[in-house]
């Protein structure tokens, strides 16, 4: 291979580092200008609670707007579904268990029907979501009309938005640091070191090229850094959230899913080419439906975040959380024309939005300024993803 | 030369007959495929050529004729299963996926798995590349990696990779539609050498095409359609000239080998 393939197959990497970059970049602007409280502890904490509920939807649009669709009805879907789950609890009196599972069953059938709307009825999905934006929001002021907000107080569904997970007794040493989340910290940095080397010994065992030693060990040394550092300033307030966790574990799950599942490569081939899926035996019906079911589920997950974080069902729960999850998903490299993003990415993206949003907050920065940034960062991240793409053709 | 006629051919289709509405696209068409040959099927536009290889690859279901493969009378609804049979086409506009790598796109739809579990069967993606990379090896085909996105390969890269893909599940049948189509002329020799390379290594292939010379360079036998009908199927011999003559004068119609068996379904 000539210097000029590796740089071609390294091309689209280039847009990640750039994000990546971008993040740090972010991160060290508010770390600077708040004189350190952007990057403590308990702020940090705070941050990926408030993201999770969008990161969550972020994750399954990345998926939708893969196979070239969108969907506009998530955000009040979520709050509808919030709602639900707020009146299951307090008024037909359901254990938190099967207020959960209901309120999922409920998020699949929902996005089913969405897909049923695209796939079999052939309404494009922008217009099929629309209606779905307007019926869910009427179906949200119908379910609090009576009530207005509802507040949650069963205290095991508030902590899934506010909780952290136990820690073991203080037994003297380390006081105030939060031991479990070290642990896992620790945990996840060997599994990850000792995974990368199992991959690196296993591509070699085909003779495929890898990163050469030194790249490998720096590449090891800097991801490793960055997870002992989240994980030292987690431990430093109250540890890993609930919300945390949940989040770690869909991010995990949908990255095992697009990146080494058979349906997670159909489901970037109908993104690429449907016509293309269809002739080799890929039933494009089969995989927006599972696509939207996926986002149903993830929005009521969503749904359950955010009642929970607000210990409470609002009129308005779920408004403009749609746009957010959207502009999560773009500004993490998602392409508009589908066929294109990555799960890890989006993740990001809502990462870059909610440590704005937070950053600018703590600076004291008027809210029209705010949207203002954001609008700038969003069309910035998309120009220069269209930029780098177009460049490397 | 012509093959041993007592050889099963490994394509036969007998009086093919495709109607839409009231257009009579195949009117009883007979095709021929024997092992190892390479067959050029011409015609003019909307002679019927692309629908008989639409019939043959499972696309369309015919209205009236029998397919044989390898002797054995088959019964196809769609693609696939066309595909489990052997039989295998490359589209005119190529049936890949840009966003994906060269390997996802030569294993598309069969995708090698580590574990079983269905739709989330885990993918065994070294097997595949490994796989993918002998391929491009054995037919000699020249690209830098096999995990390069599609997107990043030139026009004939594409159409290789495209034509790669059928010799990767031991077809018995490749059919290419106008392959040669929209590429430059290194590129256009490139994949007819391919072509070349696929016969070498066995296989039977169906090639349709506009440039003659295409044609002319890789079939070992030639068919001619012409409004739904066949008019003309011989060896390619001769020099280059008259055999485009030859084949223009039964394209808009001049000649007609086939006229009076036509005339006789017809009466």
């Amino acid at each position: 291979m000539s210097f000029k393939d590796v740089l071609k197959t390294q091309q689209h990497n280039i847009r990640d580092y750039g994000m990546y970059i971008a993040f740090v970049a972010i991160v060290v602007f508010f770390a600077i200008t708040t004189k350190g409280l952007f990057v403590s502890s308990r702020n940090i904490g705070n941050l990926v609670n408030a993201m999770s509920y969008i990161a969550v939807l972020a994750v399954g649009m990345t998926l939708v707007i893969v196979i070239r669709h969108i969907d506009l009805s998530v955000g009040y879907l979520a709050g509808f579904l919030g709602a639900i789950a707020a009146i299951s609890l307090k008024y037909w009196h359901l254990p938190l268990f099967a207020t959960i599972l209901l309120v999922l069953a409920i998020g699949i059938l929902a996005g089913l029907f969405t897909a049923f709307l695209v796939a079999q009825m052939k309404i494009p999905a922008f217009v099929a979501t629309l209606a779905g934006w307007l019926g869910y929001r009427g179906a949200l002021q119908l379910a609090t009309r009576s009530t207005g907000t509802i507040v949650i107080s069963d205290t095991t569904f508030n902590a899934l938005g506010n909780g952290f997970i136990p820690d073991f007794p203080d037994i003297g040493i380390l006081p105030g640091i939060h031991k479990v989340t070290l642990l896992l910290g620790l945990l996840a940095i060997i599994l990850f070191i000792v995974g990368e080397i199992n991959n690196r010994k296993k591509t070699q065992a085909y003779h495929f090229e890898v990163l050469s030693m030194n790249m490998f060990i720096l590449k090891l040394v800097f991801l490793s850094a960055i997870l002992a550092c989240i994980t030292w300033v987690l431990a430093g307030y109250q540890g890993l959230s609930w919300a945390a966790v949940i989040l770690v574990i869909v991010v995990l799950i949908y990255y095992y899913i697009t990146t080494k599942t058979i349906i997670g490569r159909h489901i970037y081939a109908v993104g690429g080419n449907p016509e293309a899926a269809e002739l080799n035996g890929i039933s494009v019906k089969k995989i927006t439906f599972f696509v939207f079911g996926s986002m149903g589920l993830l929005t009521a997950l969503s749904g359950i975040l955010y009642a929970s974080w607000l210990r409470s069902a609002t009129t308005i729960a779920g408004a403009g959380m749609e746009f957010d999850a959207i502009a999560a998903a773009f500004v993490g490299g998602v392409a508009v024309a589908g066929g294109v993003g990555k799960v890890t990415g989006s993740i990001l993206g809502a990462l870059v939005m909610a440590s704005l949003t937070n950053g600018m907050n703590l600076l004291g920065w008027d809210i029209s300024i705010q949207y203002i940034v954001r609008a700038l960062v969003l069309a910035g991240a998309v120009i220069f993803d269209v930029q780098t793409r177009r460049g490397a053709k | 030369m012509e093959p041993m006629t007592e050889a099963t051919p490994v394509v036969e289709m007998w009086n093919i007959k495709k109607n839409f509405a009231a257009v009579q696209a195949l009117r009883g068409v007979d095709l021929v495929l024997h092992h190892g040959e390479v067959l050029g099927l011409v015609g003019d536009n909307a002679a019927g050529k692309s629908t008989l290889m639409k019939v043959l690859s499972g696309a369309y279901i015919p209205d009236g004729g029998e397919i044989l493969i390898e002797g054995k009378k088959a019964h196809m609804t769609d693609p696939l299963d066309a595909r489990r049979l052997g039989i295998e086409m490359v589209y005119q506009d190529l049936a890949i996926a840009n966003n994906l790598d060269v390997t996802s796109n030569v294993f598309l739809g069969r995708e090698a798995v580590s574990t079983q579990l269905g739709i989330f069967g885990v993918l065994n993606n070294r097997q595949m590349e490994q796989e993918a990379q002998r391929l491009l090896d054995r037919l000699k085909i020249d690209i830098p990696s096999v995990r390069l996105l599609v997107e990043r390969l030139s026009g004939g890269q594409r159409q290789a990779v495209a034509i790669a893909r059928t010799m990767a599940f031991n077809s018995k049948v490749i059919i290419m539609d106008e392959p040669t189509a929209a590429l430059s002329v290194a590129a256009i020799s490139k994949v007819l050498d391919l072509v070349r390379e696929l016969k070498a290594q066995g296989a039977s292939i169906i090639i349709i095409s506009h440039r003659l010379e295409d044609i002319y360079s890789v079939s070992d036998r030639l068919m001619v359609m012409r409004n739904g009908r066949k008019v003309r199927d011989s060896l390619v011999a001769g020099d280059i000239d008259d055999f485009r003559e030859r084949v223009v004068a039964y394209m808009i119609g001049a000649r007609d080998d086939f006229a009076r068996e036509a005339d006789a379904v017809a009466g």
